[in-house]
């Protein structure tokens, strides 16, 4: 299996920082708060592998770093150390080694982003349509026709009614918002998607349908994605293997499977027995 | 006849320098216009000055006439066109008064330099010839984005698709782009610049020109440039042509000519006359008296 995704021991530390923010931070000293300077290290030293066509998940309470980790790969957010490499039509990107052209240029076109709040991936003052043509005109397609085209099949492959895709998804249900995201998310055919809670705060019968809709998608479009998620049922649902963090750490990793049955960590022992 | 008014002949009240302002604000402002034509549509800061008049009545345009003018050149000033509204008056004066040896005029291929609002004349500007633009609002994008650090990295990066968008919302809902004055256009391939109020009909004597076009803004403090021979090209989709104003009467088909001169291709303001007809005339004074004169000397 070829890599999509490397990221080597990114870290993020909000703070001034000091030499002993990494030792006295984690989950051996319960906090990720440095005692010394005040800092919060969101995530250190977090590195992993994601494969062409996989699903991987990132669990872990409130707090533990999962945001943080995939902002910095969206360039939402800064890393304060490490590497991330980006293997794409035959080059390998170092993401934070690219000029500010070059990140917005991958983001836009060879990457898309899902967030839980939807009024961070949509722009709620244009139509749901308009939401996707941008994505696609940032990609250099310049023809109307086929932006509209290609905006009517998206919105109906994420089940978005046509007759709602001239409005303002302002106006939409939560879950018809996360359609046009998931849409326009994938308008570019881009290979990585991010996908953050994606379902939290939705309807158990929308975040049932949303999540059938995601495998879905994938099988069909092979694209690989980075699921972020404090939902078990997601986990589960969604991905192949799935890494454990805990106060900005990477605990566990495994196949999803072995980790929900045997779970090594005492923390992710909880976190599975918890939603039992 | 066109009796040519003469600006300046005396110094009288003139306790101001040459142009106004003191020698150290024009070499700013002459820095900002070279930076502005070596690069294209780039809207580059200049530290605008006081000006006798308010901002919003043409203080950025004025300030790079006043870096431009020397007192052999001749001057003249549009408004909507014309040559005879109070604020082109005004500013006429206001040069005639601070730049003593300066001639004004009337006629378009008479005037080394030309400070307008809203029209480029009809006349094919020459390569001596520089056309200053008073801009209200030069940035194109900040219907898009109301931050300016964000608004400079976007043309930077020639980041333009959320124009695109409106355009896109604008084809959804009315089937046509709309935008009538200030069409974002893109200059040498790369910046887009707000025209300032033009009218369609306009921008495309933009493109590849033998003239120096120059827009100052004064509450902005920016100026930029399309130099001559340079693309200008509004913005469109490739299957949705850009098209000027056709003055094509609805029912007829026909275009409307200027009741004046008899014009078929210039552009066409409207009135009603006084039994409620509408009658159409060259916004272009300078061009329509021009074609009348030729006219008579013809018959
Ligand atoms: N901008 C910030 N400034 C300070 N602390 C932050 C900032 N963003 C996130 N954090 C902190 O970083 C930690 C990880 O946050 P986050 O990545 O959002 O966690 P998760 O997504 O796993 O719930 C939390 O303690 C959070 O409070
Ligand atoms: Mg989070
Ligand atoms: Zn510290």
């Amino acid at each position: 299996m070829k890599p999509i995704l490397d990221v080597d021991n990114l870290t993020r530390i909000h703070g001034p920082g000091c030499p002993a923010c990494l030792d006295v931070t984690g989950p051996a000293h319960d906090t990720n708060l440095c005692r010394h300077c005040g800092s919060v290290v969101a995530v250190a030293d977090a590195s992993l592998r994601l494969h062409k066509g996989e699903v991987l998940g990132i669990m872990g309470e409130s707090g533990s770093g999962k945001s943080s980790l995939v902002k910095m790969l969206y360039f939402d957010d800064k890393p304060t150390s490490g590497r991330a490499t980006f293997h794409d039509e035959g080059q390998a990107h170092e993401l934070f080694s690219l000029n500010d052209a070059q990140q917005l240029r991958l983001r836009d076109t060879r990457m898309g982003m899902v967030y839980q709040n939807p009024s961070l991936g949509l722009n709620f003052d244009i139509s749901a349509g308009g939401n996707i043509a941008e994505r696609l005109l940032m990609s250099d397609e310049l023809s109307y026709r086929v932006i509209r085209e290609k905006a009517t099949a998206l919105l109906a492959r994420t089940e978005v009614p046509p007759a709602r895709m001239d409005e303002l998804p302002r106006n939409f249900s939560g879950g018809m918002q996360q359609r046009v995201q998931i849409a326009r998310a994938l308008s570019t055919g881009a290979p990585l998607l991010l996908l953050d809670e994606v379902t939290t705060g939705l309807d158990l019968s929308v975040q049932a349908r949303i999540l059938d809709l995601i495998m879905e998608l994938q099988e069909v479009t092979g694209v690989s994605m980075l699921v972020v998620t404090h939902d078990l049922g997601v986990v589960r649902h969604l991905t192949t293997r799935t890494i454990v963090m805990k106060h900005g750490r990477i605990i566990e990793s495994g196949l999803t499977d072995q980790i929900l049955e045997d779970p090594q960590a005492a923390y992710t022992q909880q976190l599975v027995s918890s939603a039992l | 006849m066109h009796p040519a008014d003469t600006m300046g002949q005396t110094r009288e009240g003139a306790q101001y320098g040459f142009a106004f302002l003191d020698e150290d604000a024009k070499r700013e402002l002459r820095r900002s216009i070279f930076k502005a034509v070596c690069i294209p549509g780039n809207q580059v800061p200049y530290a605008s000055r006081e000006m006798p008049i308010a901002r919003g009545f043409g203080t950025g345009g004025m300030q790079v006439t006043l870096a431009l003018l020397g007192p052999d050149d001749t001057c003249k000033v549009i408004d909507q066109g014309a040559d005879d509204s109070v604020n082109a008056a005004n500013i006429r004066n206001f040069f005639a008064l601070t730049c003593p040896g300066v001639t004004g005029t009337l006629r378009t291929e008479e005037a080394s330099v030309i400070q307008t609002r809203h029209r480029i004349p009809e006349l094919p500007l020459r390569a001596d010839q520089i056309l200053v633009f008073q801009v209200p609002y030069p940035d194109p994008l900040v219907v898009v984005e109301p931050n300016a650090a964000k608004r400079r990295r976007m043309h930077g990066r020639a980041d333009y698709a959320r124009l695109w968008v409106k355009l896109y919302e604008d084809m959804v809902a009315f089937d046509e782009i709309t935008i009538s004055h200030r069409y974002p256009t893109r200059i040498n391939g790369h910046y887009i610049i707000d025209p300032s109020p033009i009218p369609r009909f306009d921008v495309p004597k933009l493109h590849q020109a033998d003239c120096l076009y120059l827009f100052g803004a004064g509450r902005e403090k920016r100026i930029y440039a399309v130099p001559p021979h340079t693309d200008a090209v509004p913005i469109t989709f490739t299957d949705v042509p850009f098209a000027v104003e056709s003055f094509r009467d609805k029912t007829t088909g026909k275009r409307h000519t200027c009741r004046r001169c008899g014009a078929d291709d210039s552009f066409l303001d409207e009135f009603l006359d006084d039994d409620g007809a509408r009658i159409f005339q060259c916004s272009d004074a300078a061009w329509c008296d021009m074609r009348l004169e030729r006219l008579e000397a013809a018959e």
